[in-house]
């Protein structure tokens, strides 16, 4: 809401420059957006007497003077035709700076027409103070000289306020100036408001159909006034806010509404139908067409203000085309009225209108202010459009709502805010606030809200009023108490964090995506169906309302783009949650863990180790080493049983975590990469980050005590055919369980041309042998190693080398 | 012994001979290959492994290992003895060569912050916990006291589902979820993604990242909560920084407060980041209000506490001058990668 400094101080003495009412009123929580200054006098533009004047040597027109501003004397060559000695008249002096809408001017020694000149004088409009342009603004003969002329002319502040929701008292100019007054010490006051008498029923002019909706409804008619323009006082007034002159009657309701924060509807009361008006609920199939052209279809939920007829205006929110004031008007029925403020919000919204009215309905109206304003607008009607008072008011209006009683402690207003604000001190903020204080005992006193405080229900509320006017600097600063209250086992974020950080160790970026997706991307992770995804009732496009189901599809988008933008070596991750419908898949919400590799292995270096590419062992290499980190021992790589359309066939492996798959690795299925500019494969791993954290958290580590003794290798080489996995050859001889047997490693693997045609590939195996309590012999080592031959001969059918 | 034996233990004692008279890394050299090169005494030897009847195998094995490391150490002596010699220059390296580097790794800088902001609240006695994304209404809305026809409420703001539940709009049903299970006190912080219907722009998204406090104790007043708030401003952002209450409104605090931090980049003389004010808003906290705690069966009048939130995307922005939120969301390895 906008105000005006020169209108708030009709009500309240403002003793204090802009900065510092701004900086007041944002430190009591109406929050200052915008300050604008309407003065355009400039800095330097002083009070000076024209000593001497004479014609200028070359031109009829210009004349010479002599002029002073008290301190020196300066020749100025001026045009105006006004200009005589004597006249005290604005001297801008040199270097002051006028601002323009062409731009800045600065005012500079010159010579006109060969005499030099060393400054201007000015006309009003000159000054932006009048339109008055007709010659030099003179100023009165005892106007002391030297004076800065921005100081007579200060012009006027528009301020614009952040008005939160839960302070609808303050979106009137009185409202605001209550808290000013408040905050400055100094009381505020309204102007005297009164009417003539006047106690003539008229029957039936107001009749209430809706009591809930419309609580308090006044109608009061004027007779005999004549429309015209307003005077200029309540034209400035308006334009100081923004608002634009329309009729001396319109203007009234509007000035009224911001004035005192009611808002007001001038019906032509001749266009009335009977006359009168009822305030009901649509009827199926009437429409209305409003004060801005647009027609509304009205639903019996509308409520209404008609008239014996017909809906002449939506109530609460705008009037209808034909019942408002126009220049024939002559008789006026002014409606001064209480609608249900939820009421008005839900319509507004779905209608899509907001009016100056609505807005201050929507938030909640002063079910007291509904009289005052309807006697302050005819006082202003009769003053500036004429006519009388031509009934009494009329006046349907259900029991006024009880004022809220609060019992405020001063201890726990105390213990709520932690300042040693005084008991007296309390009382006398909530006193200044226009609150009704009673019982003031040592301990506590009843306060009683008035009807424009809507937000005063409890003893918090009380707190925030001392807080905010005492001010919340006065809150001290206190040591920082670490109390612990949780257990660490409660901590949620760590265990991520740490796999985030272990992902980071390993030299991965990561990446953060949105998770609201294109079905498109979200179905990039082919073990979802559509029927797994959750969709948004409401998406911003209908293209973009999907939760990801995995991460796959947006870091494939972020690969993409990377590689557009040339850079293709990349190695990312990203640790996030992902969404799933269908609860025989995964749980609505979990966090999956997403790695990617792609490019260079080492970019960094140079002829054949920078060309390298990654392959499958890189991903692998990664999920194992992660594994390790996490001191998980206990997992399976397993051969997918079918194949899943998100990796390479036969370039992927389940990861298992006792005994439930705890994610997939391997190449991406090229056809996600075809539009990529890149022919390097990508590598990628998704893991369920669930699974990892209690895998991880189940490990019990303890202490193995080294061997002593040392341990014996033996290598073993053999032909096999060239479908014979490694994996398979490490678990048989494992499984062999030949005694002392520790450990095997492959150290070779060849595919010579001969082999190849054979279908063959030669492997090579070191096995090693240890016993705990003493160095082993050569002959149990060699028992043992011939007991592995034997079978693998037999059982894997490998020809020994 | 055997003849292989005999043999290995010959060829050592010869080796240190010539080994003790040698002049140059040359002849070092070539002794080394005359005796333990691929096709050197001791290779050929060994060969004859096979034939040593199997009870004297060890003996000759360690009869081997002996001989070698007898040869190695007259070797290493003799190198001693000559010194370097030449090798270095023979052997010299381009060391303006790029380093094997391992790749770096980067940290997103949302989590970036929000691993700070966890690490300073946890050191302040503050637990991390999580909460749903997608939330219903009562805890996003209706338990945090905010009326039924609150804007926020609104479709045109909120995302929602066929079911009625919507994306949670701010951290604070976590509050609501750990009150629930929990008896005070409530000492914690919810880090997370939360969701407004906002087009992305240069400052706004589909979602961003909030990290919300609560303390519910007995006796805690508007001091601690500045106290608390204070400490993480210095913490983040150094000690030169102040901040400032200023009273405002939530549904769920009462009083409520936002708070700024005197403008982290001009220090508070007024700049184009502050907009000339001096202070950076950075979010919202107060004092719980009375009807939040009766919502989760705690008795107002015994206990007392507060909340505060702040978005993580805007601190990132300050703490490193990123113009564009979409920055954020773009993941460009040539952004993630300065963090």
């Amino acid at each position: 809401m906008d105000i005006s400094r020169k209108w708030l101080s009709d009500y309240v003495k403002l003793d204090c420059d802009d900065a510092c009412l701004c900086d007041k009123l944002t430190m009591a929580g109406i929050e200052v957006e915008k300050v604008e200054k309407s003065s355009t006098v400039p800095a330097g533009v002083v009070t000076a007497k024209i000593l001497s004047r004479e014609v200028h040597p070359q031109s009829d027109h210009l004349s010479v003077c002599r002029v002073t501003d008290g301190k020196e004397e300066l020749q100025i060559v001026c045009g105006a035709p006004n200009c005589d000695a004597g006249m005290i008249v604005p001297l801008a002096k040199i270097g002051t700076v006028f601002h323009t809408d062409e731009g800045d001017f600065k005012i500079k020694r010159s010579k006109l027409r060969g005499v030099e000149s060393f400054g201007m004088m000015c006309s009003e409009k000159e000054l932006g103070i009048s339109e008055n342009n007709d010659g030099l603004m003179i100023f009165p003969a005892d106007t002391a000289l030297g004076v800065e002329v921005v100081s007579l002319y200060p012009g006027d502040t528009r301020i614009e306020l952040e008005i939160t929701p839960n302070r609808p008292d303050c979106l009137s100019m009185w409202g605001v100036a209550r808290d000013v007054s408040c905050l400055l010490s100094t009381p505020a006051q309204l102007p005297e408001i009164g009417i003539p008498e006047c106690d003539i029923p008229v029957d039936d002019l107001v009749t209430v159909e809706n009591m809930e909706l419309c609580p308090r409804y006044i109608g009061r008619v004027i007779e005999n006034v004549k429309i015209g323009p307003s005077p200029d006082w309540l034209k400035e007034r308006l334009e100081s806010v923004g608002l634009r002159s329309i009729n001396n009657v319109v203007d009234v309701t509007n000035f009224v509404m911001l004035e005192l924060g009611q808002p007001l509807h001038a019906f032509d009361r001749d266009t009335l139908t009977g006359k009168r008006v009822v305030v009901r609920n649509a009827r199926a199939g009437e429409t209305i067409t409003l004060l801005d052209g647009k027609v509304v279809e009205l639903q019996p939920e509308h409520l209404v203000i008609a008239d014996a007829v017909k809906p002449m205006a939506l109530a609460g929110i705008m009037g209808g085309e034909n019942s408002g004031v126009t220049e024939k008007t002559v008789n006026i029925l002014l409606e001064s009225a209480v609608f249900k403020s939820s009421h008005i919000r839900s319509e507004s919204r779905r209608l899509g209108i907001s009016t100056d009215a609505s807005y201050r309905y929507e938030r909640g109206v002063d079910f007291d202010m509904a009289e005052l304003a309807s006697i302050r607008a005819c006082q202003l009607i009769l003053a500036t459009a004429g006519g009388v008072i031509a009934s009494k008011a009329m006046e349907v209006s259900a029991p006024r709502p009880a004022e809220p009683v609060i019992r405020c402690r001063f201890a726990r207003i105390r213990a709520l805010i932690g300042t040693t604000v005084s008991n007296e001190r309390i009382v006398d903020i909530l006193q200044k606030l226009h609150l009704k204080v009673t019982d003031i005992t040592a301990e506590s006193c009843v306060v009683t809200a008035p009807l424009f405080r809507l937000d005063l229900t409890r003893e918090a509320d009380l707190a925030e009023e001392v807080a905010r006017i005492d001010g919340l600097d006065k809150i001290p600063m206190i040591p920082v108490a670490g109390k612990v209250c949780h257990p660490d086992s409660e901590d949620a974020y760590a265990p991520l964090r740490n796999l985030r950080d272990l992902v980071i160790g390993m030299g991965f970026d990561e990446c953060v995506h949105y998770s609201i997706v294109g079905s498109a991307s979200a179905l990039v992770d082919s073990r979802f169906e559509k029927n797994d995804l959750i969709e948004l009732s409401n998406p911003l496009s209908p293209d973009n309302g999907w939760m990801r189901p995995g991460l796959l599809g947006e870091m494939l988008g972020t690969v993409g783009r990377n590689i557009a933008r040339g850079n293709r070596d990349l190695r990312l991750f990203e640790l996030d949650k992902a969404f799933c419908k269908n609860p025989e898949k995964f749980p609505e919400e979990r966090n999956e863990l997403l790695i990617l590799l792609t490019g260079k292995r080492h970019p960094e270096q140079f002829s054949a180790d920078g060309e390298k590419l990654y392959d499958f062992y890189d991903i692998k290499g990664v999920v194992e080493t992660l594994l390790d980190k996490l001191a998980i021992t206990n997992f399976r790589f397993v051969i997918p049983e079918k194949a899943d359309g998100r990796f390479r066939n036969g370039y992927a492996l389940e990861l298992q975590l006792e005994g439930k798959t705890a994610g997939m690795f391997g190449e991406l299925s090229p056809q996600h990469a075809a539009s990529w500019r890149s022919s390097a494969p990508v590598f990628f791993a998704q893991l369920e980050a669930a699974a990892l954290i209690a895998a991880a958290g189940h490990v019990k580590k303890s202490c193995k005590e080294l061997a002593q003794f040392p341990g014996t290798a033996r290598d073993i080489a053999f032909i096999a055919p060239e479908n014979l996995a490694s994996g398979e050859v490490i678990d048989f001889i494992r499984k062999c369980k030949a005694p002392n047997f520790e450990s095997v490693r492959l150290f070779d693997i060849f595919v010579g041309d001969e082999l190849k045609k054979q279908h063959k590939k030669s492997m090579a195996y070191s096995l090693s042998f240890r016993n705990r309590e003493r160095t082993l012999t050569d002959n149990e080592v060699n028992a043992a190693m011939e007991k592995i031959r034997k079978r693998l001969e037999a059982e894997l059918k490998v020809e020994l080398r | 012994m055997n003849e292989i034996i005999e043999a290995v233990n010959r060829a050592a004692g010869d080796a240190e001979s010539k080994a003790a008279v040698a002049v140059d890394a040359a002849a070092l050299e070539a002794l080394r290959i005359e005796y333990l090169g691929r096709n050197g005494l001791f290779p050929e030897l060994s060969k004859k492994m096979g034939s040593v009847p199997p009870e004297e195998r060890k003996a000759t094995g360690t009869a081997f290992n002996t001989g070698r490391t007898r040869i190695q150490a007259a070797l290493d002596a003799a190198h001693a003895r000559i010194g370097q010699g030449d090798k270095t220059d023979k052997e010299a390296i381009d060391l303006t060569l790029p380093g094997r580097r391992t790749a770096a790794g980067h940290r997103h800088p949302i989590t970036q912050l929000a691993d700070e902001c966890v690490s300073v609240f946890r050191r302040m006695g503050f637990v991390a916990v999580d909460g749903p994304e997608i939330e219903d209404i009562y805890h996003n809305f209706d338990a945090l006291n905010t009326p039924d026809d609150h804007p926020s409420r609104d479709p045109k703001d909120t995302f929602y589902f066929p079911d009625g539940r919507i994306l949670r709009s701010q951290t604070s049903p976590v509050q609501i979820r750990v009150m629930e299970t929990h008896e005070p006190p409530v000492r914690i912080v919810a880090p997370g993604r939360v969701f407004r219907r906002d087009t992305p722009d240069a400052t706004h998204g589909m979602n961003f990242h909030q990290i919300e406090g609560l303390y519910i104790d007995k006796d805690v007043s508007m001091a601690d909560l500045k106290s608390v708030l204070q400490n993480f401003a210095w913490e983040m952002f150094g000690k030169d920084v102040k901040i400032r209450l200023r009273p405002h409104f939530f549904p769920f605090t009462e009083p409520s407060v936002e708070y700024d931090f005197s403008c982290v980049v001009c220090g508070g003389k007024g700049c184009n980041v502050c907009k000339n004010s001096g202070y950076i808003e950075i979010a919202g906290a107060g004092m719980v209000d009375p009807n939040v705690l009766k919502n989760v069966g705690y008795d107002p009048e015994i206990w007392s506490g507060y909340a505060f939130g702040l978005g993580l995307e805007r601190l990132a922005m300050l703490r490193y001058r990123i113009p564009d939120l979409r920055f954020l969301y773009d993941n460009d390895v040539r952004f993630l990668e300065q963090f």
